[in-house]
């Protein structure tokens, strides 16, 4: 017995409360040959930028007992190939729910950005990546000024008034409510919570960091707890939904999210080791359609 | 299938599927090296030479978890059996060296880009370590098999490293070398590719093995002229190209200079690769 599961961001119906995290999935066909994407809600595809990047030096991947550490650094076509050639490669399927990531260093870019997709089709909203830790400088300082982050989210939605706008933030700041409330006042539908949290490891050999940047993005099971604090935080900071996002390996852990009061949920790591994950997550949860109604964000804002 | 480092803008979606399968036999070939075979899963499609699966690492019983998998080369696949050669470098490869026969490894593949096939051209494969197994691979598919046309050169440090009881390397059209001449050439297995190219050249060099020893084939192929064909090995995280985490430099244009060793590779135009900043594991 499939129950309805869908779910409402904005102005947009999902199918269901279930999507692949951006920067895992790249633009979402590299995995069709493993994951059947039409079952899930959607894919958010990796952060694109007005230009391409080049991305980090390798190394970039490194694994650690409980989760790993990225240094990609946003490698990515940039916007023009991005809709030249992967959005109408993504529409040759169209049942498949399409969050488009981006990021860009100034809020010029991003009302060029926010133009730019205004004048397409074939996608359901932006997830903007005010948190990515593996570049210098600007995303994560915007992600964490609040004022910025309000102002940002402004223009772009008033760009895109027909679209869904999620604001994706960083666990690394104190106050992670203060951001959710500013995207919220900026007029986001969304807050994606959480990005990777800041990690570094060293190799005892050569004495030196694992990556040649230093510090990176570390994700897995170890941040589970982190993402769960962080998503009840902005639930109880906001009344927009928010996408939980960090550490999920099991059906369990996405359940967690939902209790924390997510309306939605983001596989990421775990799709390495395990593709199949979001869709048999999508099957618990249309069996289980409680779950995803369990979230009673009126009692998690009162405790 | 032509290899050539893909435009990362025009993708094609790898024809790989995602299986279990049962461990057949996990056999130690030498010190540090040992011989997975894992029965074919029915719809497994059939693999070329220099493709790779990609496995999950099982839990091990003090708990510790694998949260990426392992690539590893085909070294031979038949209608009953795909084998892989594993060499122990950490944690994750220790792991599998412990499954026994009757476990179940989950994995997908076949994935990358392979060896091409040069019809009727000479080639000279070099191997080093477990880069023995997309050479060997290849020679059991190519026309005429091992021999004149495909002469496979292996190099190990010592004898002990050759496995010579485990897989049939002692015959026509194959030449070893051991570092310490205990075994075979003494030196290294591109210096004995030299010395081949001498008696004989050949119209293109395939290479697999450590980064220095497909560096220096890469140096005699530019030196004598010939295409050379690497396959490189990375840390991966999708191996699909999704992840962008196993790149490396070259020289091709684009909107980044890197490529991903997964689905761009694993075997690329040597001529293409920036071997100065290959990482040297």
């Amino acid at each position: 017995m499939k129950n309805d599961i869908g779910i409402q961001i904005g102005p947009i119906r999902h199918k269901n409360p279930v999507f692949i995290a951006s920067g895992i999935c790249g633009y979402a066909e590299e995995y069709s040959p493993l994951v059947n994407l039409s079952r899930l809600g959607g894919v958010v595809t990796k952060t694109i930028t007005m230009l391409p990047r080049k991305g980090n030096l390798p190394p970039r991947i490194h694994e650690l007992p409980h989760g790993m550490l990225n240094s990609i650094g946003l490698e990515n076509v940039g916007l023009d190939r991005y809709i030249a050639e992967k959005l109408p490669q993504l529409n040759l399927h169209p049942d498949i729910g399409v969050m488009v990531s981006v990021a860009a260093e100034t809020e010029d870019e991003f009302i060029r950005l926010a133009e730019a997709f205004a004048a397409q089709d074939g996608f359901d909203g932006l997830e903007l990546n005010l948190s990515c830790p593996n570049v210098a400088g600007e995303a994560l300082d915007q992600g964490r000024n609040p004022q910025l982050v309000e102002r940002i989210t402004r223009i772009v939605k008033e760009r895109l008034p027909k679209k869904s706008l999620w604001i994706k933030v960083t666990p690394n700041i104190t106050d992670v409510g203060s951001v959710a409330r500013a995207a919220e006042e900026g007029g986001a539908d969304a807050i994606a919570a959480i990005n990777t949290v800041i990690g570094i490891d060293f190799d005892l050999a050569t004495g030196k960091t694992v990556f040649a940047r230093g510090s990176a993005g570390y994700s897995g099971p170890a941040i589970l707890p982190i993402a769960l604090q962080k998503v009840w935080e902005c639930a109880k900071a906001v009344s927009i939904p928010i996408v939980g996002i960090g550490g999920i390996t099991t059906i369990d852990d996405a359940r967690k999210f939902f209790l924390a009061g997510a309306t939605a949920i983001q596989v990421g790591t775990a799709l390495y080791a395990d593709p199949g994950l979001p869709e048999r997550i999508v099957d618990a949860l249309e069996k289980n359609p409680e779950w995803v109604s369990a979230r009673a964000l009126p009692s998690v804002r009162a405790q | 299938m032509e290899t050539k480092a893909s435009d990362p803008c025009v993708f094609t979606p790898s024809n790989a599927g995602e299986f279990s399968a049962a461990v057949l036999a996990n056999t130690q070939l030498s010190r540090r090296y040992y011989l997975l075979r894992l029965a074919r899963p029915a719809g497994f499609v059939e693999p070329l030479a220099g493709q790779f699966v990609h496995v999950s690492v099982p839990s091990v019983d003090s708990g510790e978890r694998f949260f990426l998998r392992r690539p590893f080369s085909i070294h031979d696949c038949t209608r009953e059996f795909i084998d892989l050669v594993i060499v122990e470098v950490g944690a994750g490869t220790q792991a599998l060296h412990r499954v026994q026969t009757g476990d179940r490894l989950d994995f997908y593949g076949p994935l990358g880009h392979a060896y091409p096939t040069l019809p009727g051209k000479r080639i000279l494969a070099i191997g080093g370590g477990v880069g023995l197994a997309p050479l060997y691979f290849y020679g059991f598919r190519a026309p005429g098999g091992i021999g004149e046309n495909y002469r496979l050169l292996y190099g190990a440090r010592t004898k002990d490293d050759l496995f010579l009881d485990h897989v049939p390397l002692e015959r026509s059209g194959v030449a070893l070398s051991t570092d310490d001449g205990s075994y075979g050439f003494r030196g290294n297995v591109v210096q004995l590719a030299e010395r081949e190219l001498e008696r004989e050249s050949a119209d293109a060099i395939f290479s697999c093995g450590p980064t220095v020893m497909m560096r220096a084939a890469q140096k005699l192929a530019e030196k004598r002229g010939i295409p050379h064909y690497a396959s490189l090995e990375n840390r991966m995280g999708c191996a699909l190209g999704a992840c962008r985490a196993c790149v490396v430099p070259t020289n091709l244009g684009g909107p980044s200079p890197y490529r991903t060793v997964c689905h761009d590779g694993p075997v690329f135009d040597a001529s293409v690769l920036v071997w100065d900043e290959l990482p040297v594991p």
